[in-house]
């Protein structure tokens, strides 16, 4: 049987704890991460309601009581419209493209926060719950007329590269 | 408070290191989540996310969760290597201070990078996370270490436990005048009160002050470092007049 000397497998802990801190720290500085994948124009496509004493909702942008949406994104008027636009320079541009009150976006934790504020005041914080090139998906925790999470998936409509040069 | 070790410490030096400890990994815990949206005095829940992260196939998420624990435990790591090694280079006191000296400075590092150089990057936020939980890493290394594992700062769900086997002990009349349980329940029971009362202040702090409340951590470390410096320096100035006294 294979034996392994202790002063061996000290060394291996080493290596093995400096290893993992060399490759968590490159996979940090060099992969993609959200805060530059969600660079681009990205378009609302359902939102779905789950609340804890209500079975499971699917509902359509277009589906969802226009109010309840409203109070929903009180205080963000930029996105009434279903598009969001994520610019590189941390600013959210609304769909008219002018800027009505400058907003920032900033993705926090993990990377799995998207922080909006104006002025420097946090405004609404939503959970990714995923991002890739394609698709985008939010949580919102609420406390409104209906206590639950908001799921809103959004597809990506002009690329990073698309979207720097029409800036 | 810190000048002792293992058996040697009495029930209040525990009692002291635990609360202000627990004091300050409430405040960072508290802090942290309000400005990087990330817990930093406890990696419990870290455990649970990285292979959630893994399974999604979200690599860099599960990096960064990685990172966090291994700073984590290289804080622990460093704290142990220093008390175990530093002891006869550098004396009881100065080798059980230093990691305290250490997470000041990581504390302080934090707050002063928010200050003046913080450009709300999620790559900064990464890394100054990882560095509270590396303080809070030397901190749970350092209390567990000297107090012979009985004082745990940040481990709140093990404290909670033993809490409730402890309360549930006491339903039996002998174990109410049993001296070492009811010395354990008062040290459980002010860390969890010191705990809560950090990351109260800390919450109420970031309101009003925001960046200051890391200063505030800051100095509420360099208490526990100092106080047996404190102690120290007098107990030599008691013996120095003593020894004059019978001189003269």
């Amino acid at each position: 049987m294979l034996r392994i000397s202790r002063d061996l497998l000290i060394k291996l802990t080493y290596l093995l704890v400096a290893s993992l801190l060399f490759v968590s720290v490159g996979i940090i500085m060099y992969a993609e991460n959200p805060e530059r994948l969600i660079q681009g124009v990205w378009q609302e496509k359902e939102w779905h309601l789950e609340k804890d004493n209500a079975p499971h909702q699917n509902l359509t942008v277009a589906m969802l009581s226009k109010g309840l949406r409203d109070e929903i994104l009180q205080e963000l008027e930029e996105f009434h419209h279903g598009v969001w636009k994520f610019d590189g320079n941390r600013v959210i541009h609304p769909d008219g493209g002018v800027i009505r009150d400058e907003m920032e976006w900033y993705i926090k934790g993990r990377g799995h926060i998207l922080e909006l504020r104006r002025d420097g005041k946090p405004l609404e914080s939503f959970q990714i719950q995923r991002i890739d090139e394609n698709s985008m998906v939010l949580h919102l925790n609420l406390d409104l007329q209906v206590k639950g999470v908001i799921k809103i998936v959004l597809e990506r409509i002009a690329d990073r590269e698309e979207y720097a040069k029409k800036v | 408070m810190l000048r002792k070790y293992s058996n040697h410490r009495t029930n209040s030096d525990n009692i002291k290191l635990g609360a202000l400890t627990a004091f300050s990994a409430g405040m960072v815990n508290v802090i942290s989540v309000c400005v990087f949206f990330a817990f930093t005095s406890n990696i419990t829940g870290y455990y649970a996310v990285l292979p959630q992260e893994i399974a999604k196939g979200n690599w860099y998420q599960a990096a960064v969760v990685l990172l966090w624990i291994l700073l984590f435990f290289s804080g622990s790591l460093l704290s142990n290597l220093l008390i175990i090694h530093g002891k006869s280079r550098m004396g009881q006191y100065v080798s059980h201070a230093i990691p305290v000296i250490l997470e000041l400075l990581c504390v302080l590092f934090v707050g002063l990078y928010l200050d003046f150089f913080y450009g709300d990057s999620l790559q900064e936020t990464e890394f100054l996370v990882g560095a509270l939980l590396f303080a809070m890493g030397l901190q749970n290394g350092l209390t567990a270490s000297i107090s012979n594992s009985v004082v745990k700062t940040t481990h709140l769900t093990g404290l909670t436990t033993d809490l409730a086997i402890l309360v549930s002990m006491f339903t039996i009349q002998a174990n109410r005048s049993n001296k070492a349980l009811v010395d354990k329940f008062h040290l459980l029971l002010s860390i969890l009160g010191a705990y809560f009362a950090g990351g109260l202040l800390s919450g109420i702090c970031y309101v009003y002050y925001h960046n200051f409340t890391f200063y505030v951590a800051c100095f509420v470390l360099l208490i526990i470092a100092l106080y047996d410096f404190y102690k120290l320096a007098r107990v030599k100035q008691l013996f120095a007049h003593r020894k004059r006294a019978f001189a003269s």
